[in-house]
């Protein structure tokens, strides 16, 4: 009850924020040198041709008189039409995102299954090969460009050893070498993090009053150690969405992915303003819809946070 | 009186750091018999916690037991595997710890975390126990039980958390309890509350308790015998009644010295510090700021005599040698 209550206010809150988001990104867009009325007309068309179709697709008006036409037609649930596809945006947006949602979830997923165990038997086991281990994925995650590691693992896996293809998703082979490189991206944080937040929450006095009183070692570790480290780990997780998009559009660009990331950059290319504008929205939808995700697993966990967001919505 | 519960022989636990080994337990012995409040009393620093987590076989690294035993029920507890020694661990030797806040686990309802207690002895997850909890809860005075189970420690006063720390302390109703300042997280108030309730406990459950605390005051009130420590020494060791009347180790007539100022509300010290325990001063480790120290107190360390039931170690007392 009171979750659904604080549910409906977080995303009222959250309205103003997202119309301030989509505000900034359509000045941004603008303000992108080139022009798209002369990108369709073409470089030998006339200054009259251009002129019309600027007028086509309203770009002549003044640029508050666009948005407020642009927030009317979302509200409306249009999106408008690709420019370049001459399709509604919304249909391309639908096309392209399974294979970014897919690409993400697959690297999330690697990420976490090599950074949890790493980073706990690392906490556990101070002197063992984890944690040495752990120490040089935390060094070259954060330290070495992802598109740098996308070309190496081109080069090894596709150009030498042939064995995994380099563009494309034409077969479940095709995502292994891009999730593979976005997940490098997460995982170097996700270890550290995870390591040091099992080293606090077993040095934590609750831990002693544990094995104080008898429980075996392997309850004390799920309930009191691990289930207290969670928290930290679900907020690195939240944050690092960002870093997760980001890697996105360089990894699909990078291995040809045609995903939402690919789609954007093309776009960019075309400067098709309405497919621009539409990505966006969406990016900024799933950061909102992911943060409050994370808030709302941060309550189940701790009954403090649960008081704290429950009682005051 | 009664037979020894528990019996510490010359033991010594030290602490391995990077600048040099803390003697924090430097060849304590002291017995404990069915029934006995025996209180543990000296400045921060002393060895008191120390020997308290030795006590209960819970010393982690950097410590280390570098000699001596400590008999439970005759039985080496530093020398039993892990899992032995869970077996005792909240069954046979309860715990409280110092501070109510940290020593819950926030997550955790107050209810559910002293039912662990039953889990980890005699099987069944712990929510099968929440009706034993609720019993528990009204021994130890917790107004409102049926509901305060269901509590997370967030939304418990301090004085009421201290009271589930008890409840898990005494729920599998142990020989012994050894309790680190179970009060001094606490407010005055509640203080004396706390340790009434701790002397009913023992009444009802007929346990033993090992009490440490740095207030004397209290100490005295609850305590049948009192041990002084001094920089991982211990110095002096008898009945309350006796220490009180007559101290016979200076540091303990320094101790209960300030007790009496600070009756009179003038607030004194012993002058000068607890020294380091990496380099303790040579001979008796009190010389430096005893005002009674002669010649052979740096030089020679006082043994430990026995006088009429009582252990004091200084030159200066039953001293024929
Ligand atoms: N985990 C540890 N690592 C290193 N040294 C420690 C550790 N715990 C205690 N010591 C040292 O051992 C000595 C004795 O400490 P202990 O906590 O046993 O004293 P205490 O009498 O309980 O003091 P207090 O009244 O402050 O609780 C101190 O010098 C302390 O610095
Ligand atoms: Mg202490």
């Amino acid at each position: 009850m009171s979750l659904a209550r604080y549910l409906i206010r977080r995303v009222v809150q959250v309205i103003p924020t997202f119309v301030g988001a989509l505000f900034f990104m359509f000045i941004l867009v603008r303000v992108l040198p080139g022009d798209p009325a002369r990108l369709i007309a073409g470089p030998e068309a006339l200054e009259e041709d251009v002129r019309r179709i600027r007028e086509l697709l309203g770009l002549n008006k003044p640029l508050y008189v666009q948005f407020v036409d642009y927030m009317v037609s979302i509200l409306r649930g249009d999106l408008g039409t690709s420019l370049k596809f001459g399709t509604p945006v919304i249909n391309e947006i639908l096309n392209r995102l399974p294979y970014t949602i897919a690409l993400a979830l697959v690297a999330e997923s690697i990420a976490l299954s090599v950074a949890l165990p790493l980073g706990i038997i690392s906490a556990l086991r101070p002197r063992s090969k984890a944690t040495y281990i752990s120490s040089v994925i935390s060094l070259t995650g954060s330290s070495v460009p992802i598109f740098w590691i996308a070309l190496i693992f081109i080069y090894i896996f596709s150009v030498s050893l042939r064995i995994l293809p380099s563009s494309g998703a034409d077969s479940p082979r095709h995502i292994v070498l891009p999730s593979i490189t976005l997940s490098l991206l997460l995982m170097g944080n996700l270890t550290r993090i995870t390591r040091s937040a099992v080293i606090e929450s077993l040095s934590s006095n609750h831990v002693l009053t544990a094995l104080a009183k008898g429980l075996k070692y392997r309850v004390i570790l799920i309930r009191h150690v691990l289930k207290n480290a969670l928290i930290p780990i679900v907020t690195i997780m939240g944050i690092q969405i960002g870093s997760l998009l980001g890697g996105a559009i360089v990894t699909e660009t990078v291995f040809a992915w045609p995903g939402i990331g690919s789609l954007l950059i093309d776009s960019i290319f075309y400067r098709d303003y309405p497919l621009i504008q539409g990505i966006i929205l969406f990016i900024v939808l799933v950061f909102i819809v992911i943060n409050i995700v994370v808030d709302v697993i941060y309550a189940l966990i701790d009954p403090r946070i649960r008081d704290v967001l429950w009682r005051t919505s | 009186m009664g037979e020894k519960v528990l019996e510490v022989i010359s033991l010594r636990v030290y602490y391995d750091l990077p600048q040099g080994t803390v003697r924090a337990v430097d060849d304590v012995s002291l017995d404990v018999r069915r029934r006995e409040v025996i209180g543990i009393a000296g400045e921060s620093g002393s060895g008191k916690s120390t020997l308290a987590l030795a006590i209960t076989g819970l010393l982690r690294p950097p410590a280390k037991v570098v000699s001596g035993k400590v008999l439970f029920n005759g039985v080496d507890i530093l020398r039993l595997s892990e899992d032995e020694l869970r077996r005792i661990r909240g069954r046979k030797i309860g715990v409280i710890f110092q501070d109510p806040n940290t020593y819950l686990n926030p997550i955790y309802t107050s209810g559910f975390q002293v039912a662990e207690v039953f889990e980890a002895h005699r099987g069944i997850h712990a929510k099968k126990y929440l009706n034993e909890v609720v019993k528990l809860f009204r021994l130890v005075k917790i107004a409102d039980p049926e509901r305060r189970v269901y509590a997370y420690p967030h939304q418990l006063s301090g004085g009421m958390k201290q009271r589930v720390l008890i409840s898990m302390a005494i729920a599998e109703r142990p020989d012994l309890i050894v309790a680190d300042e179970p009060t001094s997280a606490l407010d005055v108030t509640i203080q004396s509350e706390i340790m009434d309730l701790l002397a009913e406990i023992r009444e009802e459950t007929n346990t033993s308790i090992v009490m440490i605390t740095h207030d004397l005051a209290l100490l005295f009130e609850v305590a049948d015998r009192v041990a002084i420590m001094y920089a991982g020494k211990l110095v002096e060791l008898g009945r309350a009644s006796d220490l009180i009347k007559d101290p016979l180790h200076p540091y303990t007539k320094a101790l209960l010295s300030i007790l009496r100022y600070e009756r009179k509300k003038k607030l004194t010290s012993i002058p000068g510090s607890i020294p380091s325990l990496i380099n303790p001063p040579p001979g008796c480790r009190f010389h430096p700021r005893c005002p009674y120290a002669f010649s052979k107190c740096s030089k020679i360390e006082p043994k430990a005599v026995n006088i009429d039931g009582r252990l004091v170690a200084c030159h200066l007392v039953g001293g024929s040698e």
